[in-house]
């Protein structure tokens, strides 16, 4: 389980997510997917992109679609996400575009 | 008497069922010939028919693909895969392959399912043809969860043979990946482990094994005390391939015993120095022989050697790089023969670990033997021989049969 911190937003009552805490949040599961010590140098920012510049494979993938589930909850539909993607659009899928959905899908 | 024509790509892992097949097929009197690339040709046995399909592809034009896909993962190696190498070579290899099928009038053509030009020929021809799945990655519906992706690559299929000449409505049809007459999966149920994802019949036979040339020497002497564990990672020439062969250096170090790294020797010296004194480096191994003398197998997931491991009873641990690797690591763990572990960021500890649970844990070795089981009952070549038998006197049967 991903650890909550008793002031994360998007708890029951609590004030809504925003871009920037959501970023904070998906680079902190990615850190703890890859390991912090491999994101040594490697800033996570909206244009981050997963297959280029963190170089994740497909088991990372994984486990951090099942981080994102359990920090965000089943309204974030990950696999649903990707299911509706083309080839180009796997290889190119950025941190930004993963946060921009976790977004629509907590603010819908 | 039969005449069989086997139609391959060069991928070693692709030709040696294949041969193992063709010398039972020979056995039995039937006649048997291969195409493909000149590369293939030291991996058939002496003597072996070979009809030459793209001259021009040599040694040094499939090391260049290697060594541009050696950075891919994922969804950029697919990619890399059907536009910058199946399909090239099906382009490049068609018009000689139609040229064997017109010389050797076989009864039935053997498409591997990554030579497509096998599969678009023998169709265009009215020959019989059937599939070799010398991968289960194909079998288990590998885009379900990605339909678009899937849509692609039955585009570029189609895309190929309409500008190979077929008409548009011929290539629509079907699937060149797919026999529907049958396809040959040279692994088994048990290890595939979960429901076939297939439109045509597909008959499992177990790896086939044997039947191959001789391999190169290795200096028996140097073995020591057990436990023994072989490293092969195929060709890997990249920085994460550096690490790997660190990493695995350092934790083999530590395991004590007696192991065999296969990989260039210059490659290991230049990631790692000098590797410890209990690890041999060979760039090439009698893998076969060896096997009788491991307790374990280190792999990226290659499906012969994954498969040729299970047949000896030893258990895994697998990092798959990329295509086919993710998947057949994890029928593996799927069927409890082993451990899979991360690739580009593998750390000594952790491989340590995964190394130490498949020597230890009595499960993995357990599941391993179970699986060499299922192979032993498939049958291996000869059941895929009689399977081709039985296609070949259908086809006789009935000599104006169309499409397969």
């Amino acid at each position: 389980m991903a650890a909550h911190t008793d002031t994360a937003p998007g708890q029951a009552g609590e004030a809504a997510w925003t871009q920037d805490a959501i970023l904070a949040a998906v680079a902190t599961l990615v850190g703890e997917v890859i390991g912090e010590d491999y994101l040594e140098g490697i800033p996570i920012t909206m244009a981050t992109s997963f297959a280029d510049d963190i170089e994740m494979e497909s088991i990372e993938f994984v486990a951090l679609a099942e981080r994102v589930r359990e920090r965000f909850g089943d309204k974030v539909d990950f696999i649903g996400w990707l299911a509706e993607m083309e080839l180009d659009e796997i290889m190119g899928l950025t941190v930004g575009q993963l946060v921009g959905m976790i977004l629509a899908c907590l603010t819908s | 008497m039969a005449r069989i024509l086997f139609v391959v790509p060069p991928l070693a892992g692709h030709v040696n069922p294949t041969v193992a097949v063709g010398a039972e097929l020979a056995r039995r009197g039937h006649v048997v010939a291969w195409s493909g690339p000149p590369v293939v040709r030291p991996l058939l046995p002496p003597g072996a028919e070979l009809f030459v399909a793209g001259e021009a592809i040599d040694d040094a034009m499939v090391g260049a693909v290697r060594h541009r896909t050696a950075g891919m993962r994922g969804a950029a190696a697919l990619k890399f895969l059907w536009e910058d190498f199946l399909v090239p070579l099906a382009r490049a290899t068609v018009a000689d392959v139609a040229d064997a099928i017109v010389s050797l009038r076989p009864d039935v053509v053997v498409s591997d399912q990554q030579t497509v030009a096998g599969a678009l020929e023998a169709r265009r021809a009215g020959v019989t043809w059937v599939t070799s799945a010398t991968t289960p990655a194909e079998l288990v519906g590998p885009f379900e969860a990605l339909p678009k992706v899937g849509a692609w690559v039955r585009q570029q299929l189609v895309d190929l043979q309409v500008s190979c000449g077929v008409p548009v409505e011929d290539a629509a049809r079907g699937d060149l990946r797919f026999s529907d007459e049958l396809v040959i999966a040279f692994t088994t149920a048990e290890l595939v482990g979960v429901p076939v994802h297939a439109p045509s019949p597909v008959a499992f036979v177990g790896p086939a094994i044997g039947g191959r040339p001789d391999g190169p020497d290795f200096p028996w002497e140097q073995l020591g005390p057990h436990p023994r564990v072989m490293v092969s990672l195929g060709t890997v020439n990249d920085a994460a391939g550096s690490r790997f062969y660190a990493a695995a250096c350092e934790a083999l170090g530590a395991l004590g015993g007696s192991h065999v790294l296969v990989a260039p020797p210059d490659d290991v010296a230049a990631s790692t120095g000098m590797p410890p004194a209990n690890v041999v480096v060979r760039p090439r191994v009698p893998q076969l022989a060896l096997l009788e003398h491991l307790d374990a197998v280190v792999t990226h997931g290659g499906n012969n050697t994954v498969c040729e491991a299970l047949a000896h009873g030893i258990p895994l641990v697998v990092a798959p790089i990329r295509d086919d690797q993710g998947i057949i690591a994890e029928e593996v763990v799927r069927a409890g023969a082993g451990v899979r572990v991360r690739f580009g960021r593998i750390r000594p500890a952790e491989l340590h670990a995964a190394l130490a649970a498949v020597l230890e844990v009595p499960t993995y070795r357990d599941a391993a033997k179970r699986l060499a089981g299922s192979f032993a009952r498939a049958g291996g070549a000869v059941a895929a021989a009689d399977l081709l038998e039985a296609v070949a006197a259908k086809a006789h049967g009935a000599p104006l049969a169309q499409e397969g």
